[in-house]
């Protein structure tokens, strides 16, 4: 476990670790930037992130992807060992997750106030914005950190909140932002906007890599991700609080200050977004920037959006995982792990050890109401306690021999889904579906299970000489 | 006038065409490209970019948009009643 100052921190680590490329050659913002970040997410578990400085257009511009990509950085900004495998990774995010809540650390001032830009302000020069997919309505800034607080209980920091939303950039001064009915600050906006007034906002990009993960975790709306964050990292989380009275992240390369405008909406999209298809276009709110800060020569970040598996379904991987199996398992301690890897969790498999005929469908109605499980959860796999839910070669299996499909699949027509999910009929509402892969017990006695077949005893130790003669194999 | 240009040199939207449209941005190194962009549908490119973000006519029909059309688009999220002042 470890706390990174801020960004710069962070990509030195990688740089040390070899998990940080500087791309020295000269490159057009587009198509240049979306075809190498796409060609990064296809290298693996030790995929890089990469780092531009050779920009067509600009004298000293930096631009960072990928800097989550991989399971080798996820482990790094986690503080953890690069080679470490997903389980144990998730393990280990739950159970800082569930030392909630650390504490915030205000302090005064931070290095992205080294430039202040109050008039005049053109985003399109400052920073090198471009974009990723080719029929994106325009630039998107896809990897901020969105602060806000609740306009109805305005001192209150345990419903602040820090969230990434994507934003496209709409003119010098405005922004677009997609902030779907599930998300947290949809509440908030909803509140400011029923009392006519503007949302005041503070967007930190660039940021040192807990808080990024942090805004993107679906937690309770009662929790602040500043006070996960500083659990995640072992030490208070350090932020500097804006005239406003938001708190900014100490480690930011750059701070945009504004407003959420009341009541207005304006057409946004289309963006390459994670279910690998475009959204479509749609009325969204908008964001008036006031003013400006960054560090001289800020290191921009970006995130590339494609067909998974990219960057993002890094980001959306243990954060989605971990909040659910710690709801779940709040109510059913028999919940051993929950996998919401694949494309945000709209697929998801839950391990449970099983009381009772029945039980396991009963899990998968609780992941329904949790909170993501509102908009995103549409396909739930359960299965027992035996079977690794990270492994999808026994998920696989379990689904071979343990599912009956006269008894063990149930369709909720007309549930609430995230409007990004492409099978969504109306947009905004689906079909769910609970696959029950578990074995059935009493008083459920359909089937004809025999006794299950055992790992031989001895397997283990025989699993660590066979791989340390291969390594000598290979030398 | 040819069907990317008006009058004043600032292109027509390649999206949905609308003559809207004004520079949004240079490149800090003078000369090296001009971004624009569209106040009907926000449409925003780069000078430097392939025809098919910057040329009407070879922009893909699907990403295609009409004007009269961006009013009927999704409200997400909606917009609640204002709440009556409180005394
Ligand atoms: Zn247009």
């Amino acid at each position: 476990m470890r706390a990174y100052q801020d960004f710069r921190e962070f990509l030195s680590v990688l740089e040390q670790q070899k998990q940080l490329l500087r791309i020295t050659d000269p490159i057009k913002l587009e198509p240049d930037m979306a075809a190498a970040s796409a060609a990064a997410t296809k290298l693996g578990n030790r995929s890089p992130a990469l780092m531009f400085n050779n920009i067509a257009g600009y004298q000293n511009a930096q631009i960072v992807t990928n800097v989550h990509g991989s399971w080798a950085n996820h482990a790094l900004a986690l503080g953890m060992d690069p080679e470490t495998g997903v389980r144990d990774q998730f393990l280990e995010f739950v159970r800082r997750y569930r030392m909630f809540p650390g504490q915030l650390e205000r302090v005064t001032s931070a290095p992205w106030q080294e430039v202040v830009i109050d008039k005049d302000i053109n985003l399109f020069e400052i920073l090198p914005l471009f974009r990723w997919n080719q029929g994106d309505g325009g630039f998107f800034i896809d990897k901020p950190c969105v602060i806000s607080r609740d306009p109805d209980d305005w001192n209150n920091d345990d419903v602040e909140n820090v969230g990434v939303y994507r934003l496209q950039v709409k003119d010098k001064n405005h922004l677009g932002i997609q902030t779907v009915p599930q998300h947290d600050i949809a509440l908030q906006l909803a509140h400011a906007e029923a009392r006519g007034e503007d949302l005041p906002v503070a967007i930190a990009l660039g940021n040192e890599p807990i808080i990024t993960l942090m805004g993107a975790t679906p937690m309770l709306y009662t929790q602040l991700e500043y006070k996960m964050a500083a659990v995640m990292q072992g030490q208070p989380y350090r932020v500097v609080q804006n005239a406003k009275g938001l708190d900014i992240p100490y480690g930011s390369e750059v701070v945009l200050e504004g407003r959420i405008l009341a009541r207005k909406r304006q057409p946004e999209g289309p963006f390459g977004e994670f279910p690998g298809y475009y959204s479509g276009c749609h009325q969204y709110p908008l964001i008036e920037i006031d003013r400006m800060l960054h560090r001289k020569d800020p290191i921009y970040e970006s995130v590339y959006v494609g067909r998974p598996w990219t960057e993002l379904d890094y980001l959306q991987a243990l954060t989605t995982s971990a909040p659910i199996f710690d709801q779940i398992n709040a109510t059913f301690p028999e919940v051993q792990a929950v996998n919401a890897l694949y494309t945000h969790g709209l697929v998801l498999i839950v391990s449970t050890k099983v009381r009772y005929g029945g039980f396991a469908k009963a899990v998968g109605l609780r992941v329904l109401s949790t909170p993501h499980g509102l908009g995103y959860a549409k396909v739930i796999i359960v299965v027992d306690a035996d079977v690794d839910p990270f492994d999808l070669n026994q998920v696989m299996w379990a689904m071979s021999v343990r599912v009956n499909p006269a008894g063990d699949v149930l369709m909720m027509p007309n549930l609430a889904e995230n409007l990004l999910d492409p099978a969504c009929q109306p947009s905004g509402m689906v079909t769910k579906m609970i696959i029950d892969a578990t074995m059935p017990v009493p008083p459920d006695t359909r089937g004809d299970y025999g006794e299950i077949l055992e790992t031989p005893m001895g397997t283990d130790t025989w699993l660590q000489k066979l791989e340390a003669l291969t390594k000598e194999l290979q030398k | 006038m040819s069907a990317t240009t008006q009058g004043s040199g600032v292109p027509v939207c390649p999206r949905c065409r609308s003559n809207t449209t004004e520079v949004r941005g240079v490149s800090p190194v003078a000369g090296v490209w001009t971004v624009y962009g569209c106040d009907t549908c926000f449409y925003t490119w780069r000078s430097t970019e392939g025809e098919q973000n910057t040329n009407p006519d070879k922009y893909p029909e699907v990403f295609r948009l009409k004007p009269e059309n961006l009013p009927k688009l999704q409200v997400a999220p909606r917009i609640p009643p204002l709440q009556p002042k409180a005394q």
